[in-house]
Formats: structure tokens, sequence, C-alpha cells
């Protein structure tokens, strides 16, 4: 494995500083080309926080030859909003807003996380309806997630149509989304003890419509992109992050099934009514961009699976446990982790007895990723850093908390 | 899912011996002193887990509790190192056993007001130079009055 | 009339008609890109969104004019005309009617061509000027890809000279005439040698018009917007101005040297030839169909990878018009 350091431009933070008279000027390397003691010079450019394909705010300081990457660094924390801190003063039923927050392309995961914590520290028993309507719900906002994902992978390529087609099959699910939690994005639905409002009536018909339909749309999106040429070109062995490159970097999600690790947490440690449905695990083998867009394609179809047998085998019931409205926890800690759209979103509570957790820590998939991605860069162009962060679908909210 | 703390108990066996091994409502855990975490994720790597998946630390009131956790995707087993730091106290970065840790440990470092040793790119991760150590119980929430006025 | 007053006349007309065609075609992009995108492009000023494009020129004329403190003054200034100037330059030779030209060149297809390979070091200016980096690299990649490409390009509308016999496109529109075995129409697109050298000409012709999926000078999603990042206002209207100007040329000269010009099929031209405006209209709305193509092809379609790009210009489109022209040739001998 190479050199994993991540600070090879050595420019400190900004990558700029002052011009000294007789120095090349910031962001300007000089460096020996080998060849009798002739010099060439890199540029050392700062691709974002404002740059149109960095997902919003990541800022990559990357060095290049001509076009070719020579180091990459990423910089966060342009979204830092002192999630854990905050969550340390909000009872366990408000901290799900904050979730939203984390991860919002995907919140029901985030909030899952902490109610699946919250239950395990404080023993709380679901209702097992309560556990269905979470995966219902966990499944419809990772296909509107891998949704995002697809369009901005084809934005990324130069590809418009991508996008405005994925955005029409995410509206109808965000129409679903809304009508069930009364939110489109910031949900704040599942708490400790179940989800916040029953199924409202009639959903189900909708959910239908839509799971029917999808699966046609699903194949003329992996048409539009998958069964494209150029596509083809220019993802297959572009970005490989190998199974060593994956463990070593704690990568999780998608990204470490395109490398071929089996490990999916709904399979290898069930939450909610997971180990009631029948779904499949997508792995790749080699871990280029290709593998990873296979994988989150296939996995859109078998969210599509489970939300079919979700409205299918909906069981009668309550939509929540008892539980008092200011909750207290024993003290103790635990950890509790859910596959969420981007990988696994774990949440570490630990709780002195009060009605606030003592400390929340949030475990951003995310982060992880965008380790391995420095180590990944080098060597590609830059046509292929925008392709390689897409297809990794990192997002920025949860890696700056 | 979880593995036996004697297995743990046994690949710490040879480079920490100081490790104290209990099962608890996070899973198995190996409470080991500041100087033994290097030997202690080496060994607990030698043993299969090969992935580092998160570290956090809290601060207890009187000193800093770090979480390591690792994850041995072939055996499915997964177990957490804790050991403790003072306030002032500097930590000795993992990340040539376990490349993970990399921003995590700068996160922590920020956050907690901890000094990184032996990290190749010790710079803040999340906010800007002369932020207050967000994550320690001295620091308090304020409003953004409050900051400006103060 | 004053051989002065008609040469400015001339040059108004072209302008005159660079601007139609460029308001044209940015409410035509709009339209389309926005049908194929399941939306509806603009729809609220005017009836359909009519008067939006000609807001927007407006809105460009009357914009603060930004000129970042680092860049080059002068070349900045003089890089929107060195790239508009060529583009308006190459009306001058194209034929939308019988003897209905701006200027009657013999070597009208070479003086297009030759104008138009001005455009990069105009884009080079401006990326150079721009003192942003992602500009620069923008402007190298124009310079880049256009001098690859020129060359193909030319290459691929050689074999229609030869069978022609003849660089004047009006000459090479009149070949066209007639019909071939009495059924189709002698259009070269229809001969088997000028349709190879037509589907070189498609892939020159779109690298040379920057189109997708070929537009790596402006890569939004990679170079924020190439070489027109650091520019506003006006001399951002230029360069956009001229980009669409460079489509309906290369559209225009595939529809003369490929498609029979201002002709009708099976239509004999001497019916209609004397109607006014009648072979301009042929002739714009074949032109428009071109821009369609391109604009659908924009819609669809993902960016290629620039080294791709160049390897497809030097190692495989090259070779490819190099062998088109010398077996024409071979077979135009052997013909006649």
């Amino acid at each position: 494995m190479s050199d994993p350091r991540n600070d090879v431009l050595g420019v400190g933070l900004l990558g700029e500083g002052l011009h000294h008279p007789g120095e090349p000027p910031a962001g300007i390397r000089r460096v020996p080309t080998g060849v009798d003691g002739l010099t060439t010079e890199h540029l050392i450019i700062n691709m974002g926080p404002q740059h149109p394909s960095t997902h919003g705010v990541l800022r990559m300081l990357i060095e290049v030859d001509g076009e070719e990457v020579i180091a990459a660094e990423a910089s966060v924390g342009y979204l830092h909003r002192g999630i854990e801190k905050l969550a340390e003063h909000r009872r366990y039923n408000a901290i799900g807003t904050l979730m939203d927050r984390g991860d919002y392309v995907s919140g029901i995961h985030g909030e899952t996380a902490l109610a699946l914590a919250a239950e395990r520290l404080g023993e709380i028993e679901v209702p097992r309806k309560a556990q269905w309507i979470r995966v219902l719900l966990a499944e419809l906002n990772r296909i509107a997630s891998h949704l995002v994902w697809y369009g901005t992978f084809g934005l990324d390529m130069g590809g418009m149509g991508q996008f405005l087609y994925a955005m029409r099959d995410r509206e109808a699910l965000l129409d679903i989304l809304e009508a069930i939690t009364g939110q489109r994005m910031m949900f704040n639905y599942v708490r400790p003890g179940g989800v916040i409002a029953d199924l409202p009536a009639g959903i189900a018909e909708k959910i239908r419509v839509f799971t029917d339909t999808f699966d046609a749309y699903l194949d003329e999106h992996d048409a539009l992109l998958g069964g494209n040429e150029i596509v083809h070109d220019r993802v297959k062995g572009i970005g490989v992050i190998d199974r060593e490159k994956a463990l070593a970097f704690g990568l999780t999600g998608a990204n470490l099934r395109a490398a071929g690790v089996d490990f999916d947490v709904r399979r290898a440690r069930p939450y909610d009514a997971y180990a009631e449905m029948d779904f499949e695990v997508p792995l790749g083998t080699t871990g280029d961009a290709w593998d990873r867009y296979q994988v989150r394609m296939g996995e859109m179809r078998q969210a599509n699976r489970i939300i079919r047998q979700c409205i299918d085998g909906m069981p009668e019931g309550d939509h929540t446990a008892k539980v008092s409205r200011v909750l207290r926890l024993p003290e103790g800690e635990v950890y509790a982790s859910v596959e969420s759209s981007r990988g696994e979103t774990g949440i570490h509570l630990v709780s002195d007895g009060g009605d606030t957790p003592y400390r929340m820590h949030y475990r951003a998939p995310s982060l992880f990723a965008l380790q391995a991605l420095e180590d990944v860069l080098p060597g590609h162009l830059i046509a292929d850093v925008v392709m390689i962060i897409g297809s990794t679908d990192i997002m920025l909210g949860e890696t700056d908390r | 899912m979880q593995p036996r703390a004697d297995d743990i108990r046994t690949a710490l066996a040879g480079g920490v011996p100081d490790a104290e091994v209990a099962e608890t409502t996070l899973g198995v855990v190996a409470r080991v002193p500041l100087g033994m975490v290097l030997d202690a994720l080496r060994a607990l790597q030698a043993a299969g887990f090969e992935s580092l998946v998160d570290l956090d630390g809290t601060d207890t009131g009187e000193l800093i509790e770090l979480t390591y956790r690792v994850r041995s995707y072939a055996h499915g087993a997964e177990a957490y190192v804790k050991t403790t730091i003072a306030y002032d106290g500097e930590l000795l970065s993992a990340w040539e056993v376990y490349p993970a840790v990399l921003m995590p440990e700068r996160e922590t470092a920020e956050l907690l007001g901890l000094t990184l040793a032996e990290h190749p790119n010790p710079k803040r991760l999340l906010t800007t130079d002369g932020v207050e150590p967000l994550l320690r119980k001295s620091v308090a929430v304020r409003t953004r009055e409050e900051v400006r006025f103060s | 009339m004053s051989p002065v007053l008609a040469a400015s006349l001339r040059v108004l007309i072209a302008v005159g008609l660079m601007m139609a065609n460029g308001v044209m075609m940015i409410y035509m992009l709009r339209k389309v890109l926005g049908h194929l995108h399941l939306r509806y492009g603009p729809l609220h000023v005017g009836w359909h969104g009519l008067l939006q494009t000609p807001l927007d020129v407006v809105k460009l004329l009357t914009k603060e004019d930004v000129t970042p403190r680092a860049v080059d003054r002068w070349l900045f200034r003089l890089a929107p005309l060195a790239v508009f100037v060529p583009s308006l330059m190459a009306y001058a030779a194209l034929p939308f009617g019988p003897g209905w030209s701006i200027v009657s060149l013999d070597t009208g297809l070479l003086y297009t061509f030759a104008v138009l390979s001005l455009v990069p070091i105009g884009l080079l200016m401006a990326g150079w000027a721009s003192a942003n980096k992602w500009s620069l690299l923008g402007g190298m990649r124009a310079a880049a890809q256009q001098i690859a490409y020129e060359v193909p390009l030319l290459l691929s509308v050689l074999p229609v000279v030869l069978i022609a016999g003849t660089m004047s496109l009006g000459g090479i529109v009149d070949a066209q005439q007639g019909l071939w075995l009495g059924v189709l129409p002698r259009w070269f697109v229809l001969n088997p040698l000028g349709l190879v050298a037509f589907a070189l000409f498609v892939v020159a012709g779109l690298v040379e018009s920057n189109q997708t999926p070929f537009d790596m000078s402006e890569a939004e999603s990679e170079l924020v917007t190439g070489f027109a990042t650091e520019y506003s206002a006006m001399k951002f209207g230029l360069l956009f101005l001229s980009e669409f100007s460079n489509q309906f040329i290369l559209s225009a000269i595939g529809v003369t040297v490929f498609f029979g010009g201002w002709m009708l099929p099976w239509i004999p031209v001497e019916w209609y030839a004397e109607i006014p405006v009648l072979p301009a209209a042929v002739f714009i709305f074949k032109v428009y169909i071109g821009i369609f193509v391109m604009m659908w092809i924009r819609g669809t379609y993902p960016r290629v990878r620039v080294d791709r790009m160049m390897e497809l210009g030097w190692k495989r489109l090259i070779p490819a018009g190099l062998a088109l022209v010398l077996l024409t040739g071979f077979i135009q001998k052997a013909v006649m």
C-alpha cells in the first residue's frame, strides 16, 4: 500500500501563502524533472468548496502535472454544526432533527441509528409494526438517496439528462415520504420506541404504484448510464479501491461491497425487521468505479423488492411502544449501527442516567470514504477526479456533522 | 457476532498483558493503558481484526476516554479498545496500523483539545484555528450573540 | 454605392445574422433540452417564453462587467474579440442560396476552415489572461482539441472536394443536383465514400464546435466553466455567442457539403430557385435540423475523457481520414 500521508502537499490549510519575490507564486510548485537539473511547474489547484461537482462543500486540494493529479488532500468542515455537541443538550426525542441534518439526503437512517441506540440502552421493546414501518421508510429513503447519487454521477461525467430523469422518480418517492412523515427531507419521524405516527390511509396503493413502475424506470436509468459506451470507457478500471485498501481505510457500505467484501449491516447484524426480509446483497469484484455503480444499481433493485414485501406483509398493531415523554436511559454505553445509503452509520451513545446523552458520537461513513479518496486520486486525470468522488457517493453533511 | 472475551484476551495476551477485557453493554471491551494502545491494535490486527471502523473520545469530567472500534469481516466479530488520556495529553497516531484513523484522530484531537503525535497531517479537520475544543464538558453551548459579545 | 459602404453593409448583415442566430439558438437549446429532460424550459416571459432570451441579452448588456484584479487586462479584453471576429468572418462564404452569399469565394471551404482555426488562439488568450487555474486548463484543452481535430475535419471534406472538383461552397452545392439512379438525391451523404466522410465530419465537427460529448474546454463539471470562468456581462456574452455561431457554421458546412445545401430533394432546383428567400429558408431549415441533432446529443450523452478524445483524434481519425482521401482519389481516377 502506498503511503497514505495526506499532507503530501505541505501547503497548510489554505494552500496559498504570501508571494515572495524570486519564488514561484502561491499555488505553483517547482519540481525537478530528473533531466539535466531542469525543473517543471506543478499547479496546486483548489477544487471547491464552490466547485460545481464537489457535492456540496467538499474542498479538494490537488496538485496537477498538466491534467494528471500528483497528490490530493481533502479539506472538510464547511458544514460543521456541532451535531455531537448539540445532542448533549437535547432530550432523546429531539435528537432526530439533528440526525436528519447529518446525512440530509437519507435522514431516516440517521434517525433509526439513534433510536436503535436509545432502545438498546433502555431495553425498549419496539412493536413489530413500528419495525416494519421503519424498514419500509429506510428502503424508500435508500432509493431516493441512490437516485440523487445516480443523477449527480451522471452530471459529474457531463450528462445532464440522467439527473433530471432521476429527479422524476425521486419526486414520486418524496411525495410518498411526505405523505407518511409530513416532510420531504428532514423527516423527524423515527423516535426511540417506534415511529411518530401510523401510516396514513391509502398509502399502500400509492407505494405499490411506485414500486410497480420503478423497476422499468430503473432499467431505463441503467440503460442511460450503464449502457453508454462513453461511460464504460470512463469508469471501468478507474478509481480502484480494492479489498486491501477498503479495509485499511475503514470503508463500509456499497464502497466496501464493490471491493468484494460481503458485509451488510442489515444482513450481518439484522436490526428492526430486516431478519424477516428476503433480499440479496449485490457484490462487486475489483472495487473500481464501475463496480460501485453496479452495486448501487443492484441495491436500488433490492430496496424496491424489500418495499414490496413491506407493503404486502405490513403487520397490525401499534406504531410505537409506551415510552415516557421525557426518556431517561440507564447509565451505560452502547453502539448501534445501521446500513445507511452511504455505508454504516453508527451511534456511540454514552448515558449518565439523565434525560440527555452524556456523549453521542456519530460515525459518518463518508468521512472514511474521503480518506480513501486521498489515496486513490493521485495518478488519475482531473476529469476522473470528479467522477471518482461521485462514484463513492460522499455526503458532506455527515462528514462535517 | 460478538467474540467471546476469552478470544480477545488470548489475542492480547502476548503483546499487552495489562489489558483488562470485559463484556459490557457496548460489547467486548479491552481497556489498555495509553502507552499500550498501538500494541493492542497491532495484536488485534494480527488476530484478524482487519479494519478499524470507528474512533471517538468522551470527556468523562476528569480525563478523556478514547474508544477504538475494530472489526473482523472474516469472523464477523467486533471489539472495542478503550484507553484514557489526560486533558493535556499527547495522542500517538495509530495510522501506521490502521490508516483509517487518519481523519478521526484529527477530529478527536481538535474537538477534545488533544495534541497529535506522529500524525502525518496534524491539522484541524472540522473547525478553524482558535475554536475551543467543542466536545469538552467545560465548553458550553452558546448562542451566536453570546459568542459575539463575549 | 461606394465599395466601403457595400462592404460595411455586408459585415452588418453578418453581424445581424449571427445575433439572430444566437438568440434563436439559445431559445431553441433551452426548449430542446427542457423537453428532453422532462421539463418545459422558459415558459413565462412572452408566449412560451419567447421573450426570455432577448431579455437575457438585455441583462447581459446591462450587467456589471467585472474585471478581476489579477488578470492581464489587455489580453483579457482582447480575447472575446479574438474569439468573436473569426466566427463572424466565417459567415462570409456560406451559400444561403444560388448566388446568395456575403462574399462568393472560389476557395470558400478552405477560407471557412482557415478562419475557424483562429478561434483557439482567442480561447487560449482568454484562458491565460484570466489568471485562474481552471481557465488556464480550459484554454489549454481548447487549443489542444481544436488543433488536433482541425486535420481530421479538413480531411473529412476533402473526398467531397475530390468528387465535386471544386472548393467553392456554391460549386459543391451545384455538384449535388439531380437524382442518383433516378431515385435518390445526389447528395454526397448518400454516396458510400461521402457517408464515411460524413461520419468523420460529425465527430470532428462536434469537437471543433466544442459540443457534448467533446465539450472539454468548458466541461462545467470538471473545470467550472473553463476559459469563460472569469468573464462576466457582455464579454461572456461574446464568448457564448461565438460558440453558438461556430455551431451554426459547422452545421451549415455539413449541410452544404453533404446534404445538398439549399436544394430540396426530388424537386428540380429550377422550379424554385427564382422564388426569393425560399432557397435560403430551405438552407436554414436544414442547418437547424443539424443543430437540433447536436442539442439532442448534448442532452443525452456524458462527456468523453480528454485523453481518450485526443487519442481518438490523432490515432484513429487522422489515419482514417488520410486513407479515405487516398481511396477516393484512386476511385475517382479509376471511374474517370
